[in-house]
Order: C-alpha cells, then structure tokens, then sequence
C-alpha cells in the first residue's frame, strides 16, 4: 500500500456539520470523493439537500439530517438518525459555526443572550456534538474528529468577543478529546482556515480583497478539501491535538503594517 | 478523486537527511508519492552513507529517478553541489525537505564551544544553507516547496539539550520568517514538527523511555512513516494556501500539560 492509497476512505461513514454551503459543502464533497458515505447537518434543509445532490451524484450515500447544534435534543437526534441509516459513525467534522448577533460590537454593549449565543454556536455545538458521537466511535474501536478553529482561535481581533473566545476555547477542548481518547484509538485535531469568503462580494470588500495576506489573496472553499480527507485518513494516524492552518501566511507573523523587514547592515561592515 | 491534489508525479524532492529514519520515511513516502528523489545524508558518517543508498535502494525499486549522495549538511560547497547535481540530474527542483538531524545532549557547563557550534551549524545553519541553494532554481521557476523537520525539542525544552534545543528553536522561526518572505513567490515554506519517534536517540534510557511512553495520549511513539504523510500534504498540490506554519504530529505530546 503506497502513501497514496492510505488517503482511500472507501466505506467510511462520515458526519459533517454546517455542510449546506461553504467549507463544509467543499469538505462533504472531498470525503465522498475519498469514499465516504454523508451524513450531511445543519439548520437549514435546502442547502443541506443541494449538498447531498452533489454526494449522491458521485455515487456516494448521503443521509440529510436537518440539525441546530446549538441543541443538544436536536445533535442527539441527528447522532441517532446517522446510526440507524450505517450502523457506525467513523469520521465527525465539527464544522458548523461563525459570526453570530454582537459581532462588531464592543464590550460593554454585548448583551448576555449575544454572548451566550456566540459561545453556543462556536464551542458548545462543538461539546454536544462529540458528546453525541464519541461513545460510538469508542464501541466501533475508533474514530476521527476534524474541529475547525480559525485564525481568531489564535489571535484576537478588535470587537470580537464571542467567536475569538469560542474558536480558541475549541482548540484546548480538542486537546482534551485528544488526551482522554487518544489512547483508544480516536484522533482529535483541528483546522484553522484563514480568510475564506465563499466568493461573497460583501465579505471580500470588507477584507479589502485579501490584500494584506500575505500570499495575497483569500483562500478558496476547494482547498480545504484534501486536507479533510488527509486527517480523516490512516495517513494522519500520528496527529492528536494538532492544528493544521490553512491561511496564506498571516498566523507567522501577523497582519501588521510593516511585514517586511528593512535592510539593516551588520555594524562594523560597509 | 480527492487524492490527485496529492500526487507528486513528475515533481523532483531532494531530501537531506534521507539517512536518519524519519528523512528516509519521507524520501521513501515522496517517491511513493510519485517524485523523483535526491537523497543526502547529514554528515560523511560511513553509517549514514550506507543509510542512505539503502534509501535510494526503496524509490529505485518503485522505478523513480534519483540518487544517493554523502554530504555534511553544514558545508557550504556541499549543500550547493548537491541542489546543483539535482537540477543537472533530475531536470529541475520542487521541493526541499531539510530533515538533516544532529542530535546532541551533555550538560551545558560541559558543552564546549565547537560543539555548541557544530550542532548549531548542522541542524539550523544547514537549513539556511540549503534554502539559499534550493531558492535558485525555486524562486526562478515561481514554484516550489520547502518542508523542515523540527523535533517536540522546538517548542518543549528538555533538560541536558541546550544547544539541540535551541537550534530547533532557530529552525521553527526560520521556518515563519521565510514563508512570509516568499510568501507570493510560489515557494512555500513550512516545518513538520515531528512527536517522539520509535528509534530516536534520546529516547535511548531505557528508564525515561518508559516513563515517556506513558505520558503521551496514545501511549506509543510514532512509527517514521506516520510523520511522512504530513510532507507529502505538504509538498503536495493541496497544501498550495500554506505557508509559514509548523504542522505537529505529536500523537498529542503537545496537547499535554
């Protein structure tokens, strides 16, 4: 078996959530094309069915479950209905999230509800989630769990309170998941994508088109994708609490004015 | 399929370090992979160059392209030769694995300066050396990938491993510094920071070892092959929005109070 076999996940079962649009609909495709069968989650029913279109269409199962992981009755739900169609969950990628009520607002002006909601959104659908899934991977002997954290799980940003806590607090819960089932056989890590703005012209003018990336431009849904199916995979076998970032360059030395160094001469030398 | 974007057919890797167990995993999982593979050793060591034919004995046998040579990674001249008999022989240069490797523990009161300088030279300086080289042909072609390998020992210090640690240290933000530089260049630049590997020389007492072991989440060390998936992702088509970061395949070591 080469390198690139090991990439195969031929008769996996994975459950993908927020997979309606955007990087999760890129990493639901990637999965199918690697092999898996969908389990495709989230609140909104239409988009969710577009996915699954595109996964039946390669010849791969889908199941679409309808799912606010803000709830823990509807996660448990959506963990039961993915048993009774496989049988076996092999593959969880936390997906769902993002700017909620309060982004852009400081401090003193967020109110408890927008906090809670933040957090909700960004962390505790991630804890319902693995609550749900996690003694089935443990009965089966195993699993995978992909969490994506963002750049704002490692840096701050000004008025942004709910998804920078949330996103950074997903990174030690992961480590947690990582430390209490590394042992058997489940493999926690995380992807941290910088800025992707799913071809929306308002979230591109607001980033001034990526231009202070430093590769220069924005990151594109697609490339996700192969990454996904590399830490679901036997070819990450290895990686346990690790973060995978995905984002141009900004996280190695920040999105500072200056990010090129002057010439400066060595004294003493012409 | 989803594995195409990590095909490395037709691409050419030079690997330095090929002679240690994870340079090879790696030479041996880019050849797999679909690369034509220069391998290098890290010094002229008689054991390393056997060590590296036999790395070259594995991706000869997948019928790739390639060679064997026996280098000291901190030399100037060598590091040069090498990239340039890469190019000459293999048509042209991808990606640059710097996974050349002197480890090196004693006391720091014991350590002498020409120590102190050579693990400095071979394990961080060596990496400059053959970026410097490698960004020829790279930075010419607008394409290219450098993968660095880094140790648990970039990030965590360990008592008696001064000079070692510090030179990992050097490497990890050598690692930042450069893929910012070369940022819209198309050459990425992006280090591997390798767990605690089955074999590795500081986990030689037998004592720490085990105590070691059961510290990590998984209770085991890696296998060499399970760092070299990481450095196939990342010289690969896939990992093309990458750069400047330290990918860790700890087995959670890291995630660990």
């Amino acid at each position: 078996m080469t390198v690139l076999d090991k990439l195969s996940l031929n008769g996996k079962i994975a459950v993908v959530t927020g997979a309606g649009r955007g990087l999760g609909r890129a990493m639901a495709l990637a999965l199918a094309d690697a092999g898996c069968d969908l389990v495709v989650a989230a609140r909104t029913r239409a988009q969710i069915e577009e996915t699954a279109a595109e996964v039946l269409a390669k010849g791969r199962r889908c199941l679409v479950v309808e799912t606010d992981i803000t709830d823990a009755t509807s996660v448990n739900a959506m963990a039961d209905a993915a048993m009774a169609e496989y049988g076996r969950i092999d593959v969880l990628v936390n997906n769902a999230g993002g700017a909620t009520a309060g982004f852009g607002k400081p401090l003193e002006e967020i109110t408890d509800e927008e906090w809670r909601v933040g957090i909700d959104t960004n962390l505790t659908g991630t804890f319902y989630c693995c609550r749900a899934v996690i003694p089935h991977m443990l009965e089966q002997g195993g699993g995978k769990i992909i969490n994506l954290t963002s750049g704002f799980g490692l840096r701050a940003g000004a008025n942004n309170f709910m998804y920078t806590s949330a996103k950074a607090g997903l990174i030690n819960f992961t480590r947690a998941v990582a430390m209490t089932y590394g042992g058997r056989n489940i493999q926690a890590n995380l992807i941290a994508p910088g800025l992707f703005p799913h071809d929306n012209p308002a979230m591109m003018e607001f980033w001034r088109g990526g231009k202070f990336i430093p590769m220069g431009r924005f990151g594109q849904d697609e490339e996700l994708g192969p990454l996904c199916v590399f830490l679901a995979s036997d070819l990450s076998s290895y990686m346990n609490g690790d973060i995978v970032a995905v984002e141009g360059g900004g996280l190695a030395g920040g999105h500072a004015p200056t990010g090129l160094a002057p010439v400066v001469p060595l004294e003493g030398e012409a | 399929m989803a594995n195409d974007q990590f095909s490395l057919a037709g691409r050419v890797a030079l690997v330095i370090g090929a002679s240690n167990p994870v340079g090879r995993a790696i030479a041996v999982a880019l050849a797999e992979a679909g690369a034509d593979v220069a391998a290098a050793t890290t010094t002229r060591s008689q054991r390393e160059e056997v060590a590296a034919n036999s790395c070259a004995n594995e991706f000869w046998a997948l019928n790739r392209k390639g060679f064997a040579a026996a280098i000291d990674a901190a030399d100037e001249d060598d590091v040069r030769s090498l990239v340039e008999r890469a190019v000459a022989e293999l048509g042209r240069l991808d990606v640059l694995v710097n996974a050349q490797d002197l480890p090196f523990a004693k006391p720091l009161p014991d350590v002498t300066a020409e120590e102190w300088r050579r693990v400095i030279d071979v394990n961080l300086t060596g990496v400059y050396l053959a970026c410097r080289a490698a960004s020829v042909p790279m930075l010419a072609q607008g394409s290219g990938r450098v993968v660095n390998v880094v140790s648990l020992l970039a990030e965590r210090g360990v008592a008696n491993a001064s000079a070692y640690c510090a030179a990992q240290a050097g490497v990890m933000n050598l690692t930042r510094a450069l893929g910012l530089e070369w940022a819209r260049s198309g050459v990425t630049v992006n280090a591997i920071g390798a767990g605690w590997v089955e074999g590795s020389p500081f986990l030689a007492d037998e004592e720490s070892r085990r105590r070691l072991e059961r510290y990590l989440p998984g209770k085991r060390f890696a296998r060499p092959e399970e760092i070299a998936g990481m450095a196939v992702y990342l010289a690969s088509d896939a990992a093309e929005y990458v750069t400047g970061q330290v990918m860790w395949v700890d087995g959670g070591a890291l995630s660990h109070v």
